[in-house]
């Protein structure tokens, strides 16, 4: 049986990094994935393309499941209002199913 | 008129160096849209190779030398350190079109130290024979670390000034009865480039619109973007600069260098490679250096004059006082001249993320870019021929 859960995406620099991960676990989130990645946005093209001298320039993408709607919002409110002024950074809510996690599901799932 | 033909004819020799050939070699495919990758990993492993073994040669030469002699140089680094910065907040800055946070950052990164320059000026010196302390890498530090730490500091005066501005005319605005037409725009003026205004979240409307107006009686502290406190810890940015990648390996090879005896692994790994690696190095700091060129472009002329200007400046501080130090203590004319190198380089590893978390107001384009696309090309290309050249015709150095 999969589990509903709310996954928040959130796509910003990687000097945040740690920043951000401690957000997401001082909300109560049980864990995130973090991903290299690159693209393009409204701060122009940001890649993860090579060489690169230093990691001001590249970027991360966080992938978090919540249970709820509500720790998701709490997180990525945290996130843009602490950051997002000064560094890009996108954040998005999609729906997800969860078929296994052990951490994650609880009794009536999974 | 001698003295000007001799140096010419040094200078142009030392254009002729391979490390400068590879840093152009690697402009001229990057500008040809080639395709060649240097990975990641391996441009930063190289450095690490790089630093290491120039910190293992100056914790061995530590152990012999007399470390009374290294204070006025070490005094002078942190001097020059903290006075680009200023030099920078006093020009840079007043030119028009020029945002003052971005100015600082630039001269923070123009303060502090190039791991890569130093190795670049370290291979030059021992190629032409010249002397140097090997305890002169050692003072990387102490330029690196005052300058961040000045950049960091003046930034967030200069924020919080203009942070309470902002309130007063909130303030005023909102006694009028003008509050809706002042939407928070963030001091630093960045807000209007942002990819995702706070407003436009769905919960957050309220939250950015309570930060930043109940802030108010508090003189600002807890505003939106910038709910860290106001005031600036320094040690943090001291400790972030020393965790950086490029200050961990040089200083790990100072006290290796101290107090183990490395000379063997020295002699045989670190030492044998050091011109090889540092030649792929310049390939890939000349690719980096072109595609920044782009960034620089749009943020205007006055930072490309800033960047070539800037390194041979710094650099002339550099001599200058290396040369007081050479009068006073003896210190060795190549050691003047990486005193002056150290000067001329910007930071292009451990400053932008220590620079980026410090002053997130500023740019990056701008102050990476001037620093990468050009003041580090001349730091490397024009900067350390000169200062040797200038160090052998003025001290006779080799």
């Amino acid at each position: 049986m999969s589990k509903p859960a709310k996954k928040l995406v959130i796509i910003t620099e990687k000097v945040l990094l740690k920043k951000v991960a401690k957000v997401i676990e001082a909300e109560g989130a049980t864990g995130y994935t973090v991903l290299e990645t690159g693209g393009k946005g409204s701060r122009n093209v940001r890649s993860s393309g090579q060489p690169s001298v230093s990691d001001t320039q590249s970027n991360i993408k966080f992938e978090i499941l919540t249970d709820t709607r509500d720790m998701a919002l709490k997180i990525s409110d945290t996130v843009s209002s602490k950051y997002f002024e000064d560094y890009s950074g996108i954040a998005y809510i999609c729906d997800a199913e969860v078929l296994y996690a052990h951490q994650f599901c609880g009794p009536d799932g999974c | 008129m001698d003295f000007l033909s001799e140096f010419l004819t040094l200078f142009l020799s030392k254009l002729q160096s391979p490390t400068l050939g590879f840093l152009i070699g690697g402009m001229v495919i990057a500008a040809l849209n080639s395709r060649l990758t240097i990975p990641d990993s391996i441009y930063k492993f190289i450095v690490f190779m790089l630093l290491i073994k120039v910190g293992l040669s100056g914790g061995i030469a530590i152990r012999e030398a007399n470390l009374a002699e290294m204070l006025l140089p070490a005094l002078f680094a942190v001097i020059i350190g903290i006075s680009v910065v200023f030099i920078a907040r006093y020009t840079l800055a007043q030119l028009p079109g020029v945002k003052t946070l971005d100015a600082i950052a630039t001269g923070g990164l123009f303060g502090a130290v190039s791991g890569s320059t130093l190795a670049a000026g370290i291979t030059l010196l021992e190629g032409q024979g010249i002397e140097y302390e090997a305890w002169s890498a050692a003072l990387y530090p102490f330029m690196d670390i005052p300058a961040l730490v000045t950049a960091i500091v003046l930034a967030s005066v200069y924020a919080g000034k203009q942070k309470r501005e902002k309130y007063r005319k909130n303030a005023e605005a909102i006694s009028k009865g003008e509050f809706s037409g002042m939407q928070p725009a963030a001091a630093g003026g960045y807000a209007s480039e942002a990819a995702v205004p706070s407003g436009g979240y769905p919960t957050s409307d309220q939250r950015s619109a309570e930060g930043s107006f109940s802030g108010g009686t508090g003189g600002g502290a807890g505003a939106a973007g910038m709910p860290e406190d106001e005031r600036v810890k320094i040690w943090p940015i001291i400790k972030d600069s020393l965790q950086g990648s490029a200050l961990s390996a040089l200083l790990l090879g100072l006290a290796l260098g101290i107090f183990t005896k490395p000379d063997s692994v020295y002699e045989s790994f670190f030492n044998p490679g050091f011109r090889g690696l540092l030649s792929i190095l310049m390939l890939v700091m000349g690719m980096e250096a072109w595609a920044r060129l782009g960034e620089l472009r749009k943020v205007g002329q006055w930072y490309a004059l800033y960047a070539v200007i800037a390194p041979l400046l710094h650099g002339c501080i550099g001599f200058g006082l290396g040369y007081i130090a050479h009068i006073v203590t003896g210190f060795s004319p190549g050691g003047v001249v990486l005193l002056s190198v150290i000067a001329a380089s910007s930071s292009d590893i451990s400053g932008p993320p220590t620079l980026r978390a410090g002053i997130p107001k500023a740019n990056p384009s701008a102050y990476i870019g001037s620093s990468t696309a050009v003041g580090t090309p001349i730091a490397l290309a024009v900067c350390i021929p000169f200062f040797i050249g200038l160090a052998q015709a003025t001290m006779g150095g080799g």
